[in-house]
């Protein structure tokens, strides 16, 4: 099966300043890498969770794959054909679709819901004999009540309106859904109902979903398959099951210890990594996480290590993996328990 | 000075032109020094009213039943002045997002030297001595360069760490901490709780800490209270809260978080239904709508306090003791 979405390479470059700056000094100026050498695949059906924390850019990478924001370098190839001119995007826009983080930011305040649930159709010049109806259609798939379509957004709870932007994204029938932060300022008795509408509707339709998150504890539930970002760069992917089991980057290992447990008699022990993450306008030489590893040693100061597979489906970017029983993973909780000896 | 803090009957109504929003109502709790006590709930079930009734800062419009009595003097009763003279003597607030709290134009020192005013015995260059000192105990290396940043040169965890530090230098009896970590990345939060963790060891008096989070108030707190829909559901230890929890609400709520569950669910767990409209709160118990356990009475009859053990209580019918 080849895959649904596939990315190779690619690199999201910021300039630092802004135009004044550039119009008045006459030196180009550097530049910064935000995404950094992403090779990443979705096969069809597949969902993929994108982890990491703010300024990881994974927020950036899914605007990117979408062409809300301009790659520098690399291909993103969808359903078997390179995307690169504005009208490719647009074609493949038409059969991807992206729910955006504020769900209430996301829907113009003055439009009632049902304009706004046919808003896709008409902007990509589909037919549509019954608006009304086809906006009513939508929000029994989601499982709101038709009187919503003359609703405005803000009528709506955290919950009803990240349902709309669902609906919403599935109003094209997309084979690609990008979901950036789904559940984010939603209660966890309510997030549940937002990521089992996905999972019900995903069945249902059979789109692809990657989902960005900085939410561990909820996508191992919900995703397939995981890529861990640091600095924009993937530092681990493989699927979600043994990622959490056996965690390779120390970073993957970081995060997953750092969740707090909500059992009292687990406390956490204290946290095996300090600091926070720097800058990638000031990136760390040779490994990027080597200012905050605690198994780091002289080589990863100096030399970047290699994206490399390790054993099936697996690739992480780290000289000194924590494989399964080797000195590595002591090391670490080694690392950690001298943390908590602290 | 630290002393006991203790909330009886407390009910708080908004007024506003749709009508009395009863915010919060018949609440009892009470905390003593060296305590960690969390409030735990979801949006809407007033936890952000009683933390912000405890700190005397509700808007004008907001009416007060019951009283709150902080080392003997009821706080409710206090006229204005004397309120806002025990605010920052004796209650600090750290909050959600410490950007707001800050001045954006002053350097942190400035206003760490500001939060020691009452410290009339103290010289500009002793307060800059104690904030260098408080600033390294929190965790910020360089502390003197950083005294001379603005707070938009923080990042988000040092400025925690740095509010941190200015709610201790008050050296406040009650400490608040509203969602503390809420805004903060993971490896961030881990480090803030280790933080206070340490920090409880050598604090005399109360500290509360308010949260949406059930890790974050396993890891952290002595004692629980759990609201629901402006009403404290369940209170006791938080082993009993977490491992022993009686009120359908608590445990629903602790069955939704899916850092319980390490296999994958193909469903996550949910609370079906809504939260009551808080203007006409219904007249038997606010969980009952969504309660899986309602009978009989849960529709008609507000339910008691039942006593569970010395310090565990939940409000509900279906609760023997």
């Amino acid at each position: 099966m080849s895959p649904l979405l596939a990315i190779d390479d690619l690199s999201v470059t910021f300039a630092r300043s802004g135009l004044l700056s550039r119009l008045i000094n006459p030196f180009p100026l550097p530049s910064f890498n935000v995404i950094d050498g992403v090779t990443l695949s979705l096969m069809p059906g597949e969902t993929l969770g994108l982890v990491g924390e703010s300024g990881s850019g994974k927020t950036t990478l899914a605007r990117t794959i979408l062409g809300l924001v301009r790659a520098a370098a690399g291909r993103i190839v969808f359903e078997g054909r390179e995307v690169q001119t504005p009208a490719d995007f647009r074609a493949m826009r038409r059969r991807s679709a992206m729910m955006f983080q504020d769900p209430v930011a996301s829907l113009s305040p003055r439009l009632r819901i049902g304009t706004l649930l046919t808003e896709p159709q008409i902007i990509q010049g589909l037919p549509m004999p019954d608006r009304r109806a086809a906006a009513k259609a939508l929000l029994a798939l989601v499982g709101l009540p038709a009187s919503f379509v003359d609703r405005f957004p803000h009528e709506l709870s955290g919950g009803q309106a990240r349902r709309v932007g669902v609906a919403r994204a599935l109003a094209m029938k997309p084979h690609l859904l990008l979901a950036d932060e789904p559940t984010a300022g939603l209660d966890v008795s309510v997030q549940g109902d937002v990521l089992n509408l996905i999972g019900e509707l995903k069945r249902e339709l059979g789109f692809a979903a990657m989902i960005v998150t900085h939410n561990l504890a909820m996508i191992r539930h919900v995703s397939d398959r995981l890529a861990i970002m640091y600095l924009g760069r993937l530092v681990e992917t493989g699927p979600t099951q043994d990622v959490f089991s056996a965690p390779m980057h120390p970073y993957t290992a970081t995060l997953i210890q750092s969740e707090p447990i909500p059992d009292p008699r687990r406390r956490s022990q204290n946290p095996a990594v300090t600091g926070e993450i720097p800058s990638v306008f000031r990136r760390p030489s040779g490994c990027e996480f080597h200012t905050r590893c605690p198994i780091a040693r002289d080589r990863c100061k100096t030399e970047a290590p290699a994206y490399r597979p390790m054993g099936a489906d697996r690739m992480v970017r780290c000289h000194f993996p924590l494989e399964t029983g080797g000195q590595e993973r002591e090391a670490f909780s080694r690392a950690s328990a001298n943390q908590r000896g602290n | 000075m630290s002393g006991s803090l203790t909330a009886s009957d407390l009910s708080v109504r908004y007024e506003t032109p749709h009508g009395s929003v009863h915010a919060l109502r018949h609440v009892d709790i009470e905390a003593h020094p060296g305590e960690v006590i969390g409030i735990v709930g979801e949006s809407g079930c007033g936890k952000s009213t009683l933390v912000t009734a405890l700190a005397n800062l509700l808007p004008a419009n907001a009416r007060i039943d019951g009283s709150i009595s902080y080392n003997g003097v009821d706080l409710a009763k206090l006229d204005a002045h004397h309120q806002r003279l025990l605010r920052g003597d004796e209650i600090a607030l750290v909050s959600q997002d410490p950007m707001t709290a800050f001045n954006p134009v002053l350097t942190i020192g400035d206003q760490l030297v500001d939060f020691q005013h009452h410290r009339k015995d103290l010289g500009r260059a002793q307060k800059r001595a104690r904030i260098a000192a408080m600033l390294g105990r929190v965790g910020i290396a360089d502390a003197e360069r950083r005294m001379d940043c603005y707070p938009h040169e923080l990042s988000g965890g040092m400025r925690q760490r740095v509010a941190i530090a200015a709610a201790l230098l008050t050296d406040s009896g009650l400490l608040i901490a509203d969602e503390p970590t809420t805004a903060l990345d993971v490896t961030m939060e881990a480090q803030i709780i280790h933080l206070l963790r340490e920090l409880r060891r050598e604090y005399n008096g109360i500290i509360i800490v308010v949260s949406h989070h059930l890790g974050v108030i396993a890891e952290l707190c002595d004692r629980v209270y759990v609201m629901y829909a402006g009403e404290v559901v369940e209170g006791g230890e938080v082993d009993a809260i977490f491992h022993d929890a009686r009120h359908p609400y608590t445990q629903a709520l602790l069955a939704c978080d899916p850092a319980r569950f390490h296999e994958r669910l193909d469903r996550l767990p949910t609370i079906p239904g809504s939260l009551p409209n808080l203007t006409q709160p219904p007249s038997g118990c606010v969980y009952a709508p969504r309660c899986d356990r309602a009978f009989a009475p849960c529709g008609s009859v507000a339910p008691p306090q039942v006593k569970l053990s010395a310090s565990h209580m939940a409000r509900c019918h279906a609760v023997a003791p």
